[in-house]
């Protein structure tokens, strides 16, 4: 059995997503049991989430489009044979 | 033994996440792909260049500008198959880096410098006997101004890698190449990153009287990120 150390030494790789097979394995076998690794893997797991909807809630102005999009339009104008 | 109550989300936040869509308000341009390809993007580059200019919204909208108007020059030179996301906010941050040299406002703060303070803010997260669903009730008490306050705030090493990886969804290896960095430095930035940020985080909801003091122990969560 993985011992705490080596899964809280994995714990940032595992939400990631960025452990091998078998070391998510392991990880999630002590998570399933460890009830000292186990809330701090949901801490993160919270966190990630959280910023993941942050992102979301940040569209670009509809200015900031029209402006773009008619800059582009432009440029290719411009760049057009 | 918690093990029927548990649940593993393993990347809890790259699980299933639909690729954006076009909002139907695109120009029609000649250029193969790039309308399809690149501009459902506009959001996330959008949200990169704010936090690379620390929340300053005319400096992030002519850098998005910028980046697409760029993107849109070179686009022949995009590799197809290869991640259109990763391109984007490579030439955002190189066109930031660029325009930040021409201001001659480059301020480079080594990160070295904020190892200390990394270190010293280890005691970030831990949980005692607690309410139900701890980890959520503390992030609902937060609001979106305070978090963003609180990433702005990070040294820039650490802040542009968080972003990529926790509001860009970019994999280490995808962050590695927009940084032009090894996996190793991307990996111990963010931890790094995220110990700042949280510790921050906790700071913000006990000060609102969302959190005790106590709800946290000291006995914490050095390797919890």
């Amino acid at each position: 059995m993985m011992r705490c150390e080596e899964a809280l030494s994995r714990l940032m790789e595992f939400v990631d997503g960025d452990l091998s097979g078998d070391e998510e394995a392991a990880v999630k076998k002590h998570l399933d049991i460890c009830d000292r690794c186990y809330p701090r893997y949901d801490f993160q797991r919270a966190y990630l989430k959280f910023t993941r909807r942050l992102q979301d809630r940040q569209a670009a102005p509809a200015a900031l489009r029209r402006r773009l999009f008619r800059a582009i339009l432009e440029q290719e104008a411009r760049h057009r044979p | 033994m918690l093990a029927d109550k548990r649940t593993h989300d393993v990347q809890p936040g790259r699980a299933p996440r639909p690729a954006p869509v076009l909002t139907g308000d695109e120009p029609e341009l000649d250029m193969d792909g790039f309308v399809e390809e690149a501009l459902p993007w506009l959001d996330a580059v959008y949200a990169f260049s704010l936090r690379l200019v620390t929340g300053n919204v005319g400096e992030a909208e002519d850098l998005v500008q910028d980046t697409f108007l760029r993107a849109h020059r070179f686009w022949q030179t995009y590799e197809r198959g290869t991640s259109v996301k990763s391109w984007l906010f490579t030439i955002c941050r190189n066109t930031y880096l660029q325009q930040k040299q021409l201001m001659r406002e480059q301020r480079e703060i080594p990160a070295a410098d904020f190892d200390a303070r990394a270190e010293s803010l280890s005691a970030a997260v831990a949980f005692g006997d607690s309410p139900p669903d701890p980890e959520q009730e503390f992030f609902d008490s937060l609001i979106d101004e305070e978090v963003v306050s609180a990433i702005d705030q990070l040294p820039e090493n650490f802040r542009e890698v968080l972003v990529l990886s926790d509001l860009g969804d970019l994999k280490y290896t995808e962050i590695s190449e927009v940084l032009d960095l090894p996996v190793g430095t991307v990996k111990s930035r963010l931890y790094r990153g995220r110990k700042i940020l949280q510790e921050q985080l906790r700071e913000f909801a006990v000060r609102s009287g969302h959190l005790r003091e106590t709800y946290f122990t000291k006995e914490t969560t050095d390797d919890a990120v």
